[in-house]
């Protein structure tokens, strides 16, 4: 069972089941009769809350966005409401859910932007197996000092003295996670100011973010493999 | 179209409210009093009673009557076999399916019983707008409120519980969040607020974000095992200790009745004794410091007492209500939020009356938590808005509520795999693609579970299905996307469809803790056939209450300091011992559910004590005329 990639549905119109009208496919509501349409395509989280295709974006203005969204389409309102709409209700809400869910956190919003320009996705939960390159040294010297805890542990060490060690091997790999929030945070504003530049450039910037978004997903489980020991420290 | 109402269906008490002229209101019997037990108890002859009726019964017939039947709803025997120990009613059922409930030769799954306490809550809403002087007084829909942390099996036993009580259930909503909703309608404020809800047999943490009306839940957690009932499990317990010996193995106390599979640890009259008791001690030491355990009936000559005091009963729930603490923290961190990012902390449920609660509470957020409504009932308050909210289209207030477990499917390996994560907001849907792994296969089996644990045989099974149907392909070629989907009440529903083909796939879902359609149909036929049972269990209850009206208007007069000097004035000779005769036959038909009976010794009594009241009002009438000019009247 792989992560299938995002299917997106051919069609570029919507027929509105109440009054047979056209609407194009990322409305929410039939511009003849306003009433709510099916969901017309699985696709661009950033289209369907009325954004551009960017990556900085105001956290309060998305949840304003998905606070107004919310009050359309919630099923509460389609009690009453003919079963395809009740269904259209359903379908929009739990869109909105998750669209919102992805938006809100960063890491997720690239994601999610990778996947809408094509791009195959930074792996899922749990990461590359292989070590990035460029943390090589960090992972060595990480595993070398787990190692010795571990020893350490099992021959009863002193407590402070184990967690101190953590404490210290913690260090680098927290200062390679904030360089690595920099840099991402670099290249979206890189990809963001290039909305007027050649696809291949963009691409370009999309292929590093890409590649900053795995590094970092390794690094975070660097840390919860620390986090773990901290705790069998107690 | 009928009435709409919000119930709050408790583990001890459930309450019905509704919108009227857009405040909401609970509903009450004549007496003031808006809990109805949820207790029901069977007759020898087949007759329900439900409610303050039942739980007059659990004292004299324990072994028919069940409480706290919450505790079972959506779920499997070996989940239950802790609080089996001390039920006075049998329970079983085959492990992996759905708890059986055995009373008076009858069996019943815990939607059945639930059922009998929403009819009765549905019966107490329409006399009231029967009352009320309106036309159309049927009630026929309903919201009704489940804890936060309630999984899917819960959550549908409850709908099926509507159901079976001729109930359109228009939506399940979490209890914290009803009660959110209560709390919003007075203070229309903003900011993010703790709900925390201790109630008889569950408890609940949820984690709102209120901004313009809208009440966003942003995380949840709880435990749907830990309440007062459990509280009451160890005060019981302390007490049986003591007694143990002479008492708990008198042969007086063997139960004719019972007819359990699950083996139980005293005398069901002597439990029901002492739990009755410790419940009182319990509500005591929430104002006072010290308070006597007296159990009536301990089958020893002086009965049972003991002194406790409030330090010794905080030392013995400290356990318990620490138990809380996890469920708080993991819900704050899942909301991203610290201790004192918090603006206000809401008690809600029976079980936040106790002192100690309040204090943790107090501590872990940091401020005096608030509990201007009243625990018991703003939670129906809630429902009730929840209703009109449904029914009316108003749009000034919304609930975005999450799915308090992770909802995944079993993998290779038995390893649980995550589609749509706890505290997703709902509805939410997820997808996830299968193939198949032998040539032409046209079958794929699929488990899924809900929980947060890596392996599947830890998490929670909700139900097994076969996606059949699929197309002769090549292993690997078909392309099934099953979407998984939460809707607004925290229920799964499952569709699956292949790809290439478009072909939709046919799904049954076997629940694993749950009543399939077909069950659920039967038993509404068999609640049908029943009704006529419950209509006289009705009748029954209503001839004693007007029994007893009469009973103590006639003590009352026969008490009178006064009732010499009637008698030998006013009274015929041997009048006086026919009221007596007829006030002893009145009193022994009553313990009796011969109705007939007690209406005809009613109407004897009735008669007997015409003259007699006759005489006393006038009598009342001249003494307050006496010295009185007739101007003065």
């Amino acid at each position: 069972m792989t992560p299938d990639p995002i299917p997106l549905r051919s069609t570029s119109t919507l027929e509105c089941r109440n009054c047979g009208a056209g609407a194009p496919v990322d409305e929410h509501f039939c511009p003849q009769c306003n009433r709510i349409l099916a969901l017309g395509r699985y696709g661009d989280f950033f289209t369907f809350f009325g954004l551009p295709r960017r990556l900085g974006l105001d956290p309060q203005d998305l949840e304003r966005r998905f606070r107004d969204l919310s009050r359309k389409f919630h099923p509460d309102y389609f009690y009453n409401a003919p079963p395809a709409e009740r269904l259209a209700s359903l379908e929009r809400s739990s869109y909105l859910n998750d669209a919102y869910r992805t938006l809100r956190n960063p890491a997720a919003r690239i994601e999610h932007l990778l996947a809408v320009e094509g791009l195959p996705p930074a792996a899922s939960d749990g990461g590359s197996v292989k070590v990035p390159p460029t943390l090589l040294e960090e992972v060595f010297a990480l595993n070398e000092e787990l190692d010795e805890i571990r020893e350490l542990r099992e021959s009863g060490g002193d407590e402070a003295q184990l967690r101190a060690r953590l404490e210290q091997a913690r260090a680098p790999i927290a200062r390679k996670r904030e360089e690595h929030e920099r840099r991402i945070g670099e290249l979206s504003d890189r990809y963001d100011s290039q909305a007027g530049s050649p696809a291949a450039e963009r691409k370009t910037t999309l292929e590093a973010l890409r590649e900053q978004l795995l590094e970092q997903k390794y690094i975070a489980n660097l840390i919860a493999t620390i986090e773990r020991e901290v705790a069998t420290v107690g | 179209m009928g009435k709409v109402v919000g119930i709050d269906l408790g583990t001890t008490n459930s309450l019905v409210a509704y919108v009227r002229d857009g405040v909401p209101v609970v509903i009450r019997d004549e007496s003031g009093d808006g809990l109805v037990p949820s207790i029901v108890s069977v007759g020898t002859d087949g007759t329900i009673f439900v409610g303050r009726e039942a739980q007059r019964r659990l004292l004299t017939a324990p072994a028919s009557t069940v409480y706290s039947v919450k505790r079972f709803m959506g779920r499997g025997i070996e989940d239950v076999h802790e609080d089996a120990s001390l039920l006075s009613f049998a329970v079983g059922g085959e492990p992996g399916g759905v708890v059986r409930i055995g009373i008076a030769g009858r069996e019943f799954t815990p939607p059945e019983i639930s059922a009998f306490v929403l009819r009765e809550l549905k019966r107490r809403a329409e006399d009231h707008f029967r009352e009320q002087g309106e036309f159309d007084f049927e009630v026929d829909r309903a919201v009704i409120t489940v804890p936060a942390y309630f999984n899917d099996a819960q959550r549908t036993a409850t709908r099926d519980a509507g159901r079976l009580a001729g109930l359109e259930v228009l939506r399940i909503i979490n209890e914290p969040t009803a009660a959110s909703l209560a709390y919003g309608l007075d203070k229309r404020n903003r900011g993010t607020v703790a709900v925390y809800d201790l109630g008889g047999g569950t408890f609940d943490i949820s984690i709102l974000k209120v901004e313009d009306g809208v009440f966003q839940v942003l995380a949840t957690n709880g435990d749907t095992h830990l309440g007062g009932d459990d509280i009451d499990r160890l005060l019981t317990e302390s007490v049986l200790a003591d007694i143990a010996g002479p008492a708990a193995r008198n042969p007086a106390y063997e139960n004719q009745e019972d007819v359990g599979r699950v083996p139980r640890s005293g005398p069901a009259v002597l439990i029901q004794a002492i739990r009755k008791a410790v419940i009182q001690a319990k509500r005591d030491l929430s104002e006072a410091d010290e308070t006597e355990i007296r159990v009536e009936s301990t089958g020893l000559p002086a009965g049972y007492s003991r002194r406790i005091t409030r330090a010794d009963f905080e030392r013995m729930i400290m356990p318990l209500v620490e138990r809380t603490l996890g469920p708080c923290r993991q819900a704050l961190a899942d909301a991203g939020l610290e201790p004192k990012d918090i603006d206000e902390a809401v008690l809600v449920g029976g079980s936040t009356r106790i002192p100690l609660v309040r204090r943790v509470v107090h501590e872990l957020f940091e401020r005096p938590p608030h509990s201007d409504l009243n625990p018991d009932e703003v939670v129906a308050l809630g429902a009730a808005i929840q209703a009109d909210i449904l029914i009316s289209g108003r749009r000034e207030m919304l609930l975005l509520d999450v799915t308090p477990l992770s909802l995944g499917i079993e993998t290779m390996g038995g390893v649980m795999s995550k589609i749509i994560m706890r505290n997703s907001t709902i509805p939410a849907s997820g997808r996830e693609m299968f193939t198949s792994f032998a040539d032409n296969q046209t079958a794929v089996d699929v488990h899924v579970l809900q929980g947060e644990r890596e392996l599947a045989s830890d998490c929670r099974s909700l139900a097994r299905f076969r996606l059949r149907g699929i197309p002769p392909m090549p292993a690997g070629m078909p392309r099934i996307e099953v979407r998984f989907q939460i809707d607004a009440n925290g229920i799964l529903s499952v569709g699956a469809r292949e790809l290439r083909t478009s072909i939709e796939q046919t799904i049954e879902v076997k629940p694993s803790y749950g009543l399939t359609d077909q069950e659920v149909e039967r038993m509404l036929i068999e609640s049908f056939e029943h009704a006529e049972a419950d209509f006289e269990a009705r009748l029954l209850i209503e001839a004693r209450n007007e029994a007893e009206t009469v009973i103590l208007a006639t003590e009352k007069a026969l008490r009178r300091p006064d009732l010499d000097r009637i008698a030998a004035e006013s009274l015929e000779p041997g009048e006086r011992e026919r009221i007596e005769d007829a006030l002893a036959d009145a009193k022994r038909a009553i313990g009796s559910d011969d109705r007939e009976k007690i209406q005809m010794k009613t109407e004897t009594l009735n008669q007997a004590t015409r003259h007699l009241a006759e005489v006393v009002m006038n009598r009342s009438v001249r003494e307050a005329l006496a010295g009185k000019n007739v101007n003065d009247v």
